[in-house]
């Protein structure tokens, strides 16, 4: 029986609950067709105005572009290095969720699972790090990176990363843990069971939903990001996709149809991979708890 | 804790595991996060000549962005707004979300093509969602504007009018991160179990009764989640503001917020002025202190709540 | 055969070690800048430098304007950055010069400040110290964008004095057509908006008195030409609060506006986006017939030598070739600049017309003397202007308040 199924079983056909005060699924439905037309329509017009001129932009919002000349694109695609952008970008991303992901995990689990002395003072630093703009540090971090070798490398930029994810992803993750009940882990711990394989093994398969948020919340964040490859990578041939993009697009402060591909182009990889994965994604968010 | 527990993992070893399983997290905040900040923070305390520090200055830094005019007044406008965003993302951001999912947990079909959907604007960033509000609302081209021609309403300067201009970025942050709330509150309602939502179905509860009585309060832990996650979001916010209204929160300072503010003052910009990292990383703690002192008694007051249920 | 492959060896050795010998010769070194739009230009400026100094080569990397101070002071601090750093000018770069990390300039290293009049260099010098720190690069002037063919269209001729101004605003809008492109939705610009619309009231003498100390923002000159721009809000467009400077200037080249305040770096963006538009650049109303017609001008920035820079001797020649003629007259050509390097030619007529238009000049009264301690005449005016023009606070309130901030800084102000 899938998942869909089970709900609709559960929630029975709608002339079992037509007690009470109750929405009709017509009135429910429509709402959601709404949220999806103000949610997309949006995405829509900025597809649209990366094919425009500014003339067209300006003058016919609405319409369709009067041709889907790729002209804008190619504008993108021979003055950077766009592939390679990619590429780092991907690298980065990538790596810094696996990263943020495990360490945050870990720390979490011990906070969560485990009674000993100080997890509460343990867990509020590394929440303190949610709580004020690293932004602020930027001076003393790039000192701190330079002294470590490690200006102009992925591995700097995929630390700091790391480091602005963790809190959250602590938090995240403490939350989802602590709500797990506790007979599994003592039932297993009375097998015999290793500490080890109890984490790996019974709890954080039960944990799948928070740690794909925890991905998500931190993959968007680090994908978009601009601020700290533009003052810890200096060179072309590591430089992010939004940092490269929004340097190309510096130079067209006021073409608003190249400035639209720029950010199209900027924002389809990951909206693709998204879409791609999302049925993984969403089961993962949604449904994890239920197995 | 259980007795039987502590017999089967000895002390040692325990604490040895849990070092282990902090140890990596820890290194990497402390080297990463918490000694940069300090060292920038140390600095709340020094008077500037230039960019250098130029002498130890006790708390004048403070009492500057504090009680001195004009800084203060800037200070406290910000932090108006910030409170002003906040309560909006609550009301407006989190009440859609939390009605969206219970639409969403009642699977009628398309419910999967309307979860991915929600979901999409989050995947983007805030500089995509920022130039793409503001061509939106832009006063004179903007589908707004044109759209509420089309019926007969004047054109509206909604990101010039001071009146307008927070809100019209509040509308945009909704917009963009509405997917965010919706389905972790989605997640918690489906680890509901199902038996107990039947029951109170057979009972004769209706959708009201449900949500109110049964759904609101067995979800708790995600709405913890959501109400931290919009506190520190909307205190430390800072992108989208930014890309929308620019450096110095137009139209006169309308859409002024700390982040806005503590950067400007730190940073500078090219065009208001110089740089003074004093007086940035003074109110750089100010926001620490408020953001953690809030977040740590909302987590106490919250626990408290999830417990209690 | 044997003997031919250790030939080919050593013979294939040789010749690595002489290109490496030659690589190791020739110093590459880095220009930083905020003007990312300018690459072409300075890649070609840079070619020309490389042929009469064969041993060194410039590599241009430019940073989004908004986080250039961010990106700056940051690798500076670090002991990072680039070699030549370019830079905005006075309180902006004074900050800089205060913690060291530029090179004084002077004579022996770089002849070529002879080429500069004083009045250019004092955007360069550090008031502390005396010296120089930064080779100025570009006069900007704002004045008033005029769309010759609306007017032609309109059967009306371009307002040379206040009441004209009004009077022909009323004419356009009776056509149809926004008088006054200028919104007030970018904060950088209404502080430029206030200088070019005020500057013509003001006068010489009242910098005079004003950098004397003799008198304060709230001196009733201030305040009547503040009041001046309350008159202007007929003429702006509706929505003026929201509409930005980039949107005010497709107005303007659509021919929806008729005219715009404007600077004179924007002569070569307007020109690139509409080659064929009729437009001139002409002084902002004076306040009656035969009172001399002011235009603002300040100096926008120069270039800078990194003080940690490994190649200081090549950063030197770079920023002393950048004070020559052949420079200058590159750099208004290419990029429109009005160099203030003596003897560059400006061919262009309209460009010519502003280095016209200069000789009567104001300067930016808040960006040459206001900028150099917090809070800064910009940041104040900046946020004021804009309640001012929606009449929530009067002349008088910003004048008072502009003064009292900037007199916690600024002595002369103090107790006025």
């Amino acid at each position: 029986m899938t998942l869909a199924d089970r709900d609709a079983a559960t929630h029975g056909p709608p002339s079992a609950r037509k007690r009470g005060f109750s929405l009709g699924d017509g009135a429910i439905q429509a709402v959601l067709v709404l949220n999806a037309f103000i949610m997309l329509y949006p995405l829509f017009v900025m597809l649209m105005s990366s094919f425009k001129t500014n003339a067209e932009i300006f003058t016919s919002p609405f319409a369709l572009p009067r041709s889907l000349s790729p002209a804008n694109i190619e504008k993108v695609w021979n003055e950077t290095n766009f592939v390679r952008y990619l590429a780092n970008s991907v690298g980065v991303t990538v790596a810094s969720i696996a990263v943020i992901v495990v360490v945050g995990t870990m720390a979490a689990y011990a906070i969560a699972r485990y009674e000993f002395r100080f997890s509460g003072a343990v867990l509020m630093f590394f929440l303190s790090g949610m709580t004020v703009p690293l932004k602020l540090a930027i001076i003393p971090l790039f000192i701190q990176l330079d002294t470590l070798h490690l200006i102009d490398t992925y591995a700097g930029l995929v630390l700091v990363y790391v480091a602005m994810g963790i809190p959250s992803a602590i938090f995240i993750m403490t939350g989802f843990l602590r709500s797990l009940p506790r007979e599994l882990e003592e039932s297993a711990r009375l097998d015999g069971a290793s500490e080890w394989r109890i984490m790996l093994y019974v709890m954080l398969p039960l944990a799948r939903p928070a740690l794909v948020i925890v991905a998500i919340q931190n993959a968007v964040p680090i994908w978009n990001d601009f601020f700290f490859p533009l003052i810890l990578i200096t060179s072309d041939d590591r430089k992010t996709l939004p940092q490269g993009l929004t340097v190309f697009m510096g130079e067209f402060t006021t073409n608003w149809g190249v400035l639209f591909t720029g950010l199209s182009l900027a924002a389809l990889p990951i909206t693709l991979v998204y879409i791609a994965l999302s049925r993984h994604f969403i089961a993962g968010i949604t449904q994890g708890a239920v197995k | 804790m259980p007795s039987r527990r502590r017999r089967s993992f000895l002390p040692r070893r325990r604490t040895l595991w849990i070092a282990f399983l902090l140890a990596p997290a820890a290194l990497i905040m402390t080297a990463f996060v918490v000694w940069p900040l300090l060292s920038a923070l140390r600095l709340s305390f020094y008077s500037f000549n230039g960019l250098r520090p130029a002498g130890f200055a006790g708390l004048e830094n403070f009492r500057q962005v504090l009680i001195e005019h004009p800084f203060s007044d800037w200070t406290y406008n910000a932090l108006f707004h910030n409170v002003v965003v906040f309560l909006a993302l609550m009301v407006f951001e989190n009440g859609t979300a939390f009605l969206l999912a219970f639409a969403l947990l009642k699977a009628l079909p398309g419910h999967r093509v309307h979860q991915v959907i929600v979901f999409l604007p989050v995947v983007l960033s805030a500089v995509v969602v920022g130039f793409l509000w503001k061509l939106l609302l832009h006063p004179l081209f903007g589908l707004v504007n044109q759209s509420l021609a089309l019926v007969g309403i004047g054109a509206h300067a909604w990101l010039g009018d001071e009146s307008t201009a927070l809100g019209s970025i509040i509308l945009a942050n909704i917009w963009h991160w509405l997917g965010f709330p919706t389905l972790v509150l989605l997640a918690g309602m489906q680890r509901i179990d199902k038996e107990v939502l039947e029951a109170a179905r057979l009972d004769g509860a209706g959708d009201f009764k449900l949500l109110t009585q049964i759904i609101w309060p067995l979800i708790a832990p995600s709405v913890t989640i959501i109400y931290i996650l919009t506190f520190i979001g909307s205190f430390n916010w800072f992108e989208l503001p930014y890309i929308m209204a620019g450096l110095t929160g137009s139209p006169g300072g309308s859409t002024d917020v700390l982040g806005l503010y503590f950067y400007r003052t730190a940073f500078g910009s090219t065009t208001t002025g110089i740089q003074d990292f004093g007086q940035g990383s003074a109110l750089a703690v100010l926001m620490f202190i408020l953001i953690a002192g809030v977040t740590w008694m909302a987590l106490r007051i919250l626990r408290r709540r999830e417990a209690d249920l | 055969m044997n003997t031919r492959r250790i030939g080919l060896t050593i013979g294939s050795a040789i010749a690595a070690w002489g290109l490496a010998a030659s690589v190791a010769l020739a110093t590459e070194i880095s220009f930083w800048t905020w003007r990312q739009e300018d690459k072409a230009a300075y890649t070609e400026i840079f070619s020309d430098f490389t042929k009469l100094n064969p041993d060194i080569t410039v590599k241009f990397e430019s940073f989004p304007d908004e986080n250039y101070p961010t990106i700056v002071s940051t690798a500076l601090a670090a002991g990072r950055g680039g070699d030549v750093i370019h830079t905005h000018a006075y309180g902006w770069l004074e900050q800089f010069a205060k913690a060291g990390y530029f090179v004084p300039l002077d004579r022996a290293s770089v002849p070529s400040i002879d080429n500069m009049p004083a009045d250019a260099l004092v955007a360069g010098t550090y008031r502390a110290d005396g010296r120089l720190y930064s080779l100025p690069f570009a006069s900007q002037t704002l004045g008033l964008f005029i769309n010759k063919d609306v007017f032609a269209k309109a059967g009306l001729t371009p307002p040379k004095t206040w009441d004209e101004f009004l009077a022909v605003g009323k004419a356009l809008k009776d056509k149809g057509i926004i008088p006054l492109a200028n919104g007030l939705g970018t904060s950088w610009f209404n502080e430029m908006f206030v200088a070019i619309f005020t500057n013509p009231f003001l006068g010489p003498d009242f910098v005079g008195d004003l950098t004397s100390g003799k008198t304060t923002f709230k001196d009733p000159r201030y305040v009547a030409a503040l009041g001046k721009l309350l008159e202007l809000r007929d003429d702006m467009p509706t929505g003026y609060e929201g509409v930005d400077y980039d949107t005010a200037g497709q107005l303007f080249l659509t021919g929806r506006a008729a005219m715009l305040a404007g600077g004179s770096f924007d002569i070569s963006t307007y020109r690139s986006e509409d080659p064929g538009i009729d437009m001139a650049f002409v002084a902002p109303p004076a306040p009656k017939a035969g009172a001399p017609a002011y235009v603002t001008k300040f100096y926008d920035g120069g270039y800078a030598v990194n003080a940690a820079s490994p190649n200081r001797e090549a950063a030197l020649k770079l920023v002393n070739y950048m004070g020559t003629k052949a420079f200058g007259d590159k750099l208004s050509a290419l990029l429109g600049d009005i160099s203030p390097i003596k003897g560059v030619e400006i061919k262009d007529p309209m460009l010519a017309e502003v280095a016209a238009l200069n000789r009567t000049a104001m300067p930016h009264i808040n960006v040459v003397y206001f900028r150099f301690q917090k809070p800064t005449g910009s940041e104040l005016l900046q946020g004021d202007i804009t309640r001012m023009m929606a009449g929530a606070i009067t002349p008088d309130q910003l004048a008072a308040d502009l003064t009292a901030g900037i007199a916690k800084w600024y002595a002369p102000f103090q107790g006025k």
